[in-house]
């Protein structure tokens, strides 16, 4: 079995990471996080204008509906790309979460084939309002929102909803209240074929959170490497002592045990495996505790420094604790593993890693 | 108009290059490579040849190992229309690749040829140059602007006293600079599009080029370590030392 990613896939990631260092630089963040800078809703605009040119809202849209149709094992490329770089929500909810639950849809539901074909192009932003989630977030900038009710999926337009903003850590991060009211006409997935599409969307969205935070934790090292190999004491480096090479020794060796965890989730959700929701759950502890413990170990290598406004550190680690518990805290993806490996006909031992 | 660019694959320019322990180059194992900075400038201005209507056809060419169908692919997915890879593991110096891309030339007869004006890893700078001497076409060298007219074009360089403007009648070579344009990222359709998009092979057998290096490095060196600066007490100090140590005064 070849588990390597083919040369697209690399060419893909290469293509996002170029990207995205040039066009969503620190100090773009930072502006967008001030939110009362008057260019602030031009760089938006500009961003998602240029990410919709790439092609990423494209990714997983089936090729019949305008996409590029690719799989899980694609995103999880991504994610880490977009978690490096503090791409917000929005993204990754419309690119691959909303179209998640948009193309399990039956054909003959008129949104699929609007809203694939929108998202596609680029130019719209979906919310998804999942019960794990007690916030929407970007409600508030959305233009549909596919909301839960009963296991049902309800697809309702950004005017039939009222959005009142709730603050969060990450000041990129626009959590939502929102009051709606369901009807037979919002409707476009009954409780049955609703409650696979949220158990999809709730491992999609656990997904996309780790492969984020996982790129995050390799964002908050690289800044802590540059920092230690500026900062001097006793006339050398602080990164040159060993005592501070260990902390971000630890976080590298996290993070490396997290990466195989992530990836076989991405193939076992593609493959549609019945331990899939196990595997995700497994990776979003394991990235989830890479990123908490970059932030922690930035935090000290930056002499405490780290957690202030002016590091670029603060940043990346506000935005990995929201992650953490989105998409279903710790508890949640504990006891979720709890339960896969505690069922009767659960698929124990090492002759089942790879089914 | 056919317009044939020549894409080279070098170390990326995020690497940071350490010379091999025996000095006779830089260590490539296991380094990143991508297209030479300069070069992807050039098939920026050939696919924006196209698409204004001034180009019928782009094509990319590489010399060099098997990977640089790698470097192929990323002009194929950037907006090249096809490409040409003529393989060899042997080096190539740019005499041989102003020779290979000569008998191309004559091949594919294009009636424009854009290079980068020089790569990133030799910084030669003399390929374009050889290049259109070989053919005998007009070259047009550092180029921060390019315009056709009908069967002649204007290219304007950056000199060192400001900006200079030439015509020149095609077909021709010209050479890139770094303020011709902003390279666009392919992107992610075009990576796969770019899939479908053939490339010949050649060798330079077959093409009847004798690519025997004519030049010899003889070492390779880091440059020396920048030594660190020093504070003077006084003007009178300092006017000694300029006098006595550095001898410039």
């Amino acid at each position: 079995m070849d588990f390597t990613f083919s040369e697209d896939q690399i060419a893909f990631r290469d293509t996002m990471h170029s990207f995205f260092a040039k066009e969503l630089p620190v100090e773009t963040i930072r502006k967008l996080w001030e939110n009362e800078a008057a260019d602030a809703s031009s760089i938006r605009a500009d961003l998602a204008g240029k990410i919709a040119e790439q092609g990423l809202f494209a990714l997983s849209v089936p090729e019949d509906f305008g996409g590029l149709g690719l799989s899980d094992v694609d995103w999880v490329l991504m994610t880490q790309e977009l978690g490096y770089y503090g791409v917000t929500d929005d993204v990754v909810d419309t690119a691959y979460i909303a179209v998640g639950i948009l193309a399990g849809l039956p054909d003959d539901q008129p949104v699929k084939a609007e809203w694939l074909g929108r998202i596609a192009e680029g130019g719209v932003r979906v919310a998804v309002g999942h019960p794990a989630n007690r916030l929407i977030a970007h409600a508030d900038r959305a233009d549909l929102l596919l909301l839960w009710h009963n296991d049902e999926v309800h697809a309702v337009p950004a005017a039939s909803v009222q959005v009142s903003v709730n603050s969060s850590v990450d000041l990129g991060r626009r959590l939502c209240r929102v009051n709606w009211t369901p009807s037979p006409a919002t409707r476009i997935a009954d409780a049955a074929l609703g409650k696979s599409l949220w158990a999809d969307a709730l491992n999609r969205g656990a997904l996309a959170a780790a492969g984020q935070m996982l790129g995050l934790a390799q964002r908050m090292v690289d800044i802590s490497i540059a920092y230690t190999a500026e900062r001097k004491q006793f006339g050398k480096p602080i990164g040159s002592f060993q005592a501070v090479k260990h902390h971000l020794a630890n976080v590298a060796v996290k993070s490396e045990f997290s990466r195989p965890v992530l990836e076989r989730a991405a193939y076992a959700l593609a493959e549609g495996q019945s331990q899939a929701g196990e595997f995700v759950s497994h990776a979003k502890l394991a990235c989830g505790e890479a990123a908490w413990l970059a932030s922690r170990s930035g935090i000290q290598v930056h002499g405490a420094m780290g957690y202030t406004w002016e590091v670029d550190l603060q940043i990346f680690m506000k935005r990995a604790w929201a992650l953490d518990a989105a998409w279903g805290d710790r508890a949640v993806h504990k006891n979720r593993i709890a339960d896969g490996y505690l069922r009767a006909d659960a698929l124990l031992g090492a002759g089942n890693t790879f089914n | 108009m056919k317009v044939l660019v020549a894409v080279k694959r070098v170390v990326d320019y995020n690497v940071k290059v350490r010379v091999k322990s025996d000095k006779t180059g830089v260590e490539t194992a296991d380094v990143k490579f991508s297209m030479n900075p300069f070069d992807e400038i050039a098939v920026e201005e050939a696919v924006r040849l196209k698409e204004k209507g001034g180009a019928t056809e782009v094509v990319a060419v590489s010399l060099g190992v098997a990977q640089c169908q790698e470097t192929i692919r990323t002009a194929l997915a950037m907006g090249a229309d096809r490409g040409i890879h003529v393989q060899t593991d042997a080096e190539l110096q740019p005499l041989a690749v102003a020779k290979l891309l000569k008998a191309i030339c004559d091949k594919e007869q294009p009636q424009l040829v854009i290079v980068g004006k020089q790569a990133i890893d030799d910084d030669c700078s003399q390929t374009g140059q050889m290049l259109a001497a070989l053919a005998g076409w007009a070259q047009g060298t550092f180029a921060s602007k390019v315009e056709i007219n009908g069967g002649e074009m204007n290219v304007t360089r950056e000199v060192d006293g400001g900006l200079e403007t030439v015509s020149l009648k095609l077909p021709a070579v010209v050479t890139t600079d770094l303020r011709l344009n902003e390279p666009r990222y392919a992107s992610l359709p075009n990576i796969m599009k770019a899939k479908k998009k053939p490339i010949d092979a050649l060798t330079p057998e077959a093409l009847g080029v004798d690519i025997a290096p004519r030049l010899i490095t003889v070492k390779v060196e880091e440059p020396a370590k920048r030594q660190g600066g020093k504070k003077v007490a006084d003007v009178a100090e300092l006017v000694e030392k300029l006098k006595n140590e550095a001898r410039v005064i």
